[in-house]
């Protein structure tokens, strides 16, 4: 056998074996998706079928007219946004200075973020739960807001951390020679160079707030439920109701897969960040 | 333009350590003042107070008159190059050199009218709209350097700009720094570790060591008239080779050689005169030794060669010569030396010396340094 004959079966088993890898993680989504379109008869059809005989809409229907879905959804958005927004503006300028000003203080300070991610959620559930309840703030989106806040900050902390790293101090210090205050070289250098560490943070601390269930869950009842917990909530008296569970989990799975796509370039990006000298 | 004037200028961190001991001299303005030395030698240190990007333990600031100690360094007026560009890399070239006028509030028609004027003098109008991350070393080399002229500041800091070039490209651009320096007649310090770079861009060279000051001179007295034996050495490509010897009269013992002294040199160093067994160090240029059997000399010494490097235009012959050999105190230059201490000559291609003879090497007895052992300075 030839060496070039050797690498063309090389490169085809890597291959092989990557979608092997992307199947066994798209399986369990593409089952979802096709219990989603199922009708509600052939949803608990035993044996189950993998495809839908046929095609039906009534399980979309269901959860997007005649559910709470549409606000819990809302209220999702709302949380996730203001989570993200308040995570970068609180993470965006401490991650720098903790990376650029390295003093003792902030090594301590970055170790502490890291111990904090280390807490189960579960065991800041409760005070978080009193301290809300004191300031009003139980079933609030605010609250929820504040709640989600504080989990995601160290998480954006740690990974803008990470991406300062890699820019070099030279740059923030032209730019005070060239005329800029030291926040004027962080805003008009700084962030437009970390654009790429910036969206990833963003993108990972809307996943986390999106996908939170144990906080939401504990802190909210009515108002301000967002969508996981309405997800959950699926229960019929013949038990869940898989049909719309399935179709609310779809269409809350979109927004997050579009907002992957859309930022899909500065993902790449930003993982390969400080890879390769420029 | 502007006149720099460092006065007992001291640099303590927070651990104490302390980087910068009394610095003092003065820049005139226009002047083109190159400050070199070993690594942490101080130098960049030195540079970044004047910058404003190191705060000022102790000691006196002026730029043009006025004390900066405490202003920022958007308002001293001055322009830095840094050793990676630190070019901005979401900008276009155009956009870079406009950054600082920009931000000075300047009017769009006049940036542009400055930014093309830039452009021309360092030949980038063709790479105006490209992002620095598409250029070659040498053309982001001159993009830093056309967001420093572009603002006619009253000073130019430089802090190595040439270190990330290949060798051949760091010769040219060398020469086009100092001619672009003298047609704009700014003030420019320029931190350098390279004694060639330093040598062949200053009006005058500040030779640090250990964050003190050793000598401000011309490269010429450098050369010639270096203070200690640590100037001495680090001035000069290769370096001066030292030697404990014995001045007796007129003679003067290296070793197992003996030679005599001209009187030109006891008469630019009196304190010679007189010599009754005098222990000192005596320093040789590469360049004042060469091959007796060539260039006979009255001053003539035995040494075992070691090693010749042919290069052409010259022969580096590395010498054993059996007299104490002295450290000049370079710690770059300690790490290179090896088990076997040997004094570089530079010959005449013409020398037939092979690795493992026994040479003649003539002295240029009345160009040789001597310096105080103790005090390590120069004795005149």
């Amino acid at each position: 056998m030839t060496d070039v004959n050797q690498r063309d079966i090389g490169k085809a088993m890597i291959n092989a074996a990557a979608l092997v890898l992307v199947l066994s993680y798209a399986l369990p989504y593409v089952y979802l998706l096709m219990t989603s379109l199922k009708p509600a008869a052939d949803v608990q059809q035993i044996p189950p079928h993998f495809f839908p005989e046929s095609i039906s809409f009534e399980n979309f229907r269901e959860v997007l007219v005649n559910s709470t879905l549409p606000h819990a959804f809302a209220n999702s958005l709302i949380v996730a946004v203001l989570t993200t927004i308040l995570s970068l503006i609180l993470a965006l300028p401490a991650a720098y200075v903790a990376t650029q000003y390295r003093r003792k203080l902030t090594v301590v300070f970055l170790l502490f973020a890291l111990v904090t991610r280390m807490v189960p959620a579960v065991s800041l559930g409760v005070p978080l739960f009193q301290l809300l309840k004191s300031l009003g703030l139980l079933d609030t989106v605010p609250g929820l807001v504040l709640a989600h806040t504080s989990t995601a900050v160290p998480l954006a902390l740690l990974l803008l951390a990470a991406f300062f790293e890699g820019i070099p101090r030279d740059l923030e210090e032209a730019a005070r020679m060239d005329g800029c205050t030291r926040f004027q070289a962080f805003r008009k250098i700084i962030l437009p160079v970390m654009k790429s560490g910036i969206a990833i943070t963003a993108l990972f601390s809307f996943i986390a707030s999106w996908n939170e269930f144990l906080y939401a869950l504990l802190l909210t009842s009515e108002n301000s439920k967002t969508a996981p917990i309405v997800i959950a909530e699926y229960n019929s008296v013949f038990g869940l109701a898989w049909g719309p569970m399935t179709a609310a989990a779809v269409v809350y799975s979109l927004p997050v897969i579009a907002i992957t796509l859309a930022l899909q370039k500065q993902i790449i990006g930003g993982l390969t960040f400080g890879a390769v000298k420029g | 333009m502007a006149e720099i004037s460092l006065n007992k200028i001291n640099k303590i961190y927070g651990d104490n350590f302390h980087a910068i001991h009394d610095l003092t001299f003065d820049i005139k303005d226009g002047e083109f003042m190159v400050f070199v030395g070993p690594s942490g030698c101080g130098k960049s240190t030195a540079l970044r107070m004047i910058a404003g990007l190191e705060s000022i333990s102790s000691g006196e600031l002026r730029i043009g008159g006025r004390i900066v100690n405490d202003v920022d360094p958007k308002d001293r007026d001055i322009a830095m190059v840094f050793q990676s560009y630190a070019l901005y890399p979401h900008k276009t070239v155009r956009e870079n050199i406009a950054f600082p006028l920009l931000m000075a509030g300047l009017d769009k028609a006049e940036i542009a009218a400055r930014v093309e004027a830039a452009a021309r003098t360092l030949e980038l109008t063709p790479h105006l709209d490209r992002k620095p991350a598409h250029l070659s070393g040498g053309q982001r080399q001159r993009v830093a350097m056309g967001r420093a002229i572009v603002r006619q500041p009253a000073a130019f800091l430089m802090d190595e700009p040439l270190s990330n070039l290949d060798a051949k490209l760091r010769v040219q651009m060398r020469a086009e720094i100092a001619s672009l320096q003298r047609n704009l007649k700014v003030t420019t310090i320029y931190v350098t570790h390279d004694q060639v770079e330093a040598m062949t861009m200053g009006d005058r060279v500040a030779v640090l060591k250990g964050g003190v000051l050793q000598q401000v001179d011309t490269p010429q007295n450098l050369y010639s008239r270096p203070v200690n034996m640590f100037v001495a050495a680090f001035i000069g490509s290769p370096s001066m080779n030292l030697y404990e010897a014995t001045l007796d009269g007129t003679e003067l013992k290296l070793g197992s050689n003996t030679f005599n002294i001209p009187a030109s040199v006891f008469a630019q160093r009196p304190s010679l005169n007189g010599a009754i067994r005098r222990h000192l160090v005596v320093g040789i240029r590469p360049e004042h030794m060469n091959d007796a059997t060539l260039h006979p000399a009255s001053a003539e010494i035995k040494a075992h060669v070691k090693l010749v490097e042919a290069l052409g235009s010259e022969a580096m012959v590395h010498l054993v010569i059996d007299a104490p050999w002295i450290d000049a105190g370079d710690p770059d230059a300690a790490s290179d030396i090896g088990h076997e201490r040997t004094a570089v000559a530079r010959f005449s291609p013409k020398s037939s010396v092979r690795a493992d003879d026994n040479a003649r090497v003539a002295i240029a007895a009345e160009e040789l340094h001597f310096f105080d052992p103790q005090t390590r300075k120069s004795l005149w």
